[in-house]
């Protein structure tokens, strides 16, 4: 005892400056939505199935991390703590809605939010199109869980919490960080099922690194995002239905009239097959929007004049789940082919 | 080189005289493979309204010819060179995009490959800075053999002061062969050039419909032709069918805003490059600085370490440092950054961050023409 309260004295003592200093910190506000990184498995060796053990909270975080804490103020929105197959456009709508009252305070420097991996390229394309704001949006999320030996979690969030305080990350959108790596939201995408590099630009890379010394960046991004967004969704509780269709041989267009029964204003196809022709003549006859996107993984869609003629929506470099995040939010706008197009060739 | 250039000789003299027996039924090689059953697009019928594009020839696979159209490896030698004219001629697709200017910066022909010296470079940096200054001219292409192209697209990125577009092409297989990429890269190299996207993005490479910065490009294959790559960072864009794009642009120092840019550099201090590997040894270091280098890069392992023990290069380093050579560290793992800790700050070690070991070379060797001051070549190395 003697000796564990002379520890906690020295640990004062050694706090003391970081406790002064507090009041000189930049403010960064932690959203957390849930995820891996906020999952604990039953033993520490399980990287799969960790929906065993108690949920990390966010002061769990804040307590574990405490590096963190001592470069900025971190204070907490807590959205929800589920994995990101549950995340929907209530909740999307409730995180972008309280970035952008958040980042409009004067004394808050940027963001860190917490995801599941599983959709978190979607998300944060969303906050990219959504967040009015140049001050930095960090996403995270961790491919081993909070319980688990060599956990990816906690640096990541040490990580995100230095990214949004660098001033170089100012006005390039928002930024996905995982395994040191900056990636800007618009391409990145999830490559591997399990290991930590996961996150992945095809073709065009990331945008910079939180190596340890410094966080560095080597690239801004070109394409339309947050701050200059055309896209409002302050007062929108709502988003339209958009959906995708895989594209392989002999895929039966049973499903585009399914999903066109079921609502849908737009479809996003992954690839095509002959059986889809008629079923997208009848999809566009009923007003419904299609979008020409790419199961590939990477390499753009091009706008062609045969593309045009058919009302088509080409997709550029986006993939099928990135195309349906920009249609749902430029239906809100149009649903003028040549407006569509124009969209898409600028975010 | 002269084994290769021999064997080279012998083959062409085999053709020819296989030729004059008539019993080869293949064709010496002269003119680029296009299919011809598709005419070229229509000019433009104002061509004055076109951006000016000065094409200019450092010469390069893209400039060479095989003996015949099979021969994508072993060309060049004894056969004739592909002028710039030929390049117009068999490729009248790139007088729609630009008005050309041909532009022959390459080596005289009695000089044999390999032998590209600075003075070339410092020649042609010369002319670029010259030609930029020039209203009418709007972008440039400029060819150069793969090996070295990086380094000297990232000498230009260091050394030409404009904002208008200088695109670095090449090709991996020679004019003549058989789905040669040379005609596709420089037709998309003009278009890059001619496009008002590229302006102020530093000095660019384009290859295989690939736009990279000159700074991050590197070789990484000998033969394929996707072979140019960004290191950590990747491209900024592409030359795509329908239009250029650009969806990144560099962060770096470069080009208008290059501390060195506009400067004639006829001399350059020597730098050399050494190798770190298990049991390297401290010799070769001794040996540069024997020979009166003034910097010396170490391709280190890892994140950047050299041998040590008393025979290894740490030591080495520390009796070149006494000397006042400037020693800065890079990775020999084509990928993520040698940092700036405080052992390597101690050690007096630039760190050469995710530069690769050729292009700190030239990097130091511009910062050694101003400075010899620690603390001032490593903000340079954080700025470029």
């Amino acid at each position: 005892m003697p000796h564990t309260q002379r520890l906690l004295t020295l640990l004062l003592v050694l706090a003391a400056p970081v406790a002064v200093a507090a009041a000189d910190l930049p403010k960064v506000m932690l959203f957390t939505t849930g995820g891996t990184i906020q999952s604990r498995a039953s033993y520490r060796a399980k990287l799969h199935e960790y929906n065993d053990g108690p949920r990390v909270t966010p002061a769990d975080i804040l307590k574990d991390v405490p590096e963190a804490s001592a470069l900025a103020k971190i204070e907490v929105v807590e959205v929800s703590n589920i994995g990101s197959g549950g995340i929907n456009t209530t909740l999307l709508l409730k995180l972008a809605k309280g970035l952008n009252a958040e980042l409009a305070k004067p004394d808050v420097t940027g963001a860190v939010v917490t995801h599941g991996t599983g959709t978190l390229e979607e998300t944060a394309y969303f906050l990219h199109l959504t967040v009015k704001s140049k001050k930095p949006v960090v996403v995270i999320g961790a491919m081993r869980p909070w319980s688990a030996i060599s956990r990816d979690g906690p640096l990541n969030f040490y990580n995100a919490v230095r990214t949004a305080i660098t001033p170089e990350a100012v006005g390039k959108g928002v930024l996905v960080l995982l395994n040191d790596t900056i990636h800007s939201a618009r391409l990145v995408t999830k490559n591997n099922t399990y290991h930590v590099e996961t996150f992945v630009a095809r073709e065009i890379g990331p945008i910079g690194f939180a190596d340890s010394d410094r966080v560095v960046f080597y690239r801004t991004p070109l394409t339309r995002h947050t701050a200059d967004s055309e896209f409002d969704i302050s007062s929108i509780d709502s988003l339209p239905q958009v959906d995708v269709v895989y594209g392989y041989q002999e895929a039966s267009s049973a499903g585009v009239d399914a999903l066109v029964a079921d609502g849908a204003k737009g479809l996003v196809f992954a690839d095509s097959s002959p059986e889809y022709r008629q079923a997208i003549l009848r999809a566009q006859g009923t007003g419904v929007v299609i979008v020409q996107s790419d199961r590939k993984g990477s390499g753009r869609v091009l706008a062609t004049d045969s593309v045009a003629s058919r009302g088509v929506i080409a997709s550029d470099n986006l993939n099928p789940q990135k195309a349906r995040i920009l249609l749902r939010l430029a239906l809100t706008k149009t649903t003028q082919p040549r407006e569509l197009q124009r969209i898409f060739n600028e975010y | 080189m002269t084994r290769l250039a021999t064997t080279r000789t012998a083959s062409i003299r085999t053709v020819a005289a296989l030729a004059a027996l008539g019993l080869l039924a293949i064709a010496p090689a002269t003119a680029q493979e296009i299919p011809t059953y598709a005419p070229p697009p229509p000019m433009p019928a104002d061509t004055s309204k076109l951006p000016t594009v000065v094409l200019m020839s450092m010469g390069g696979t893209i400039a060479s010819r095989g003996d015949t159209r099979l021969n994508i490896t072993n060309y060049g030698g004894g056969m004739p060179r592909v002028d710039p004219e030929d390049w117009v001629n068999d490729l009248p697709e790139i007088r729609g995009i630009a008005n050309i200017i041909l532009d022959d910066q390459r080596a005289p022909r009695d000089r044999p490959s390999g032998t590209e010296t600075h003075e070339d470079c410092a020649r042609v940096a010369k002319r670029l800075n010259e030609l930029a200054a020039d209203p009418k001219i709007d972008g440039f292409v400029v060819t150069h053999g793969t090996n070295t192209m990086a380094e000297v697209a990232w000498y230009m990125n260091l050394t030409v002061k404009t904002e208008k577009p200088i695109v670095f092409v090449g090709s991996q297989r020679p004019w003549t062969g058989l789905s040669g990429d040379g005609p596709r890269n420089l037709y998309d190299a003009v278009r890059v050039a001619a496009s008002k996207e590229a302006r102020g993005k530093g000095v660019l490479q384009c290859t295989n419909q690939f736009i990279n910065t000159a700074r991050e490009v590197d070789k990484t294959s000998a033969y394929r032709v996707d072979t140019f790559k960004g290191v950590d960072a990747g491209a900024l864009g592409f030359a795509d069918p329908d239009k250029v794009v650009f969806l990144r642009e560099p962060v770096r120092r470069h080009t208008v805003n290059s501390e060195f840019a506009g400067l004639d550099f006829p001399e350059l201090p020597k730098v050399e490059i050494a190798f770190s590997y298990r049991e390297a040894p401290g010799y070769l270091i001794d040996a540069m600085v024997e020979q009166g280098v003034k910097g010396i890069i170490i391709e280190g392992v890892g994140a950047g370490g050299a041998t040590s023990g008393t025979a290894g290069q740490g030591e080495a380093i520390k009796r070149a440092q006494a000397k006042g050579v400037i020693v800065v560290m890079t990775a020999r793992t084509q990928g993520g950054r040698v940092q700036d800790t405080p052992r390597r700050r101690e050690a007096k070690m630039v760190p050469g961050d995710n530069l690769l070991p050729e292009k700190a070379r030239i990097l130091l060797q511009l910062a050694l023409t101003r400075t010899t001051d620690l603390a001032e070549i490593k903000r340079i190395f954080d700025e470029y």
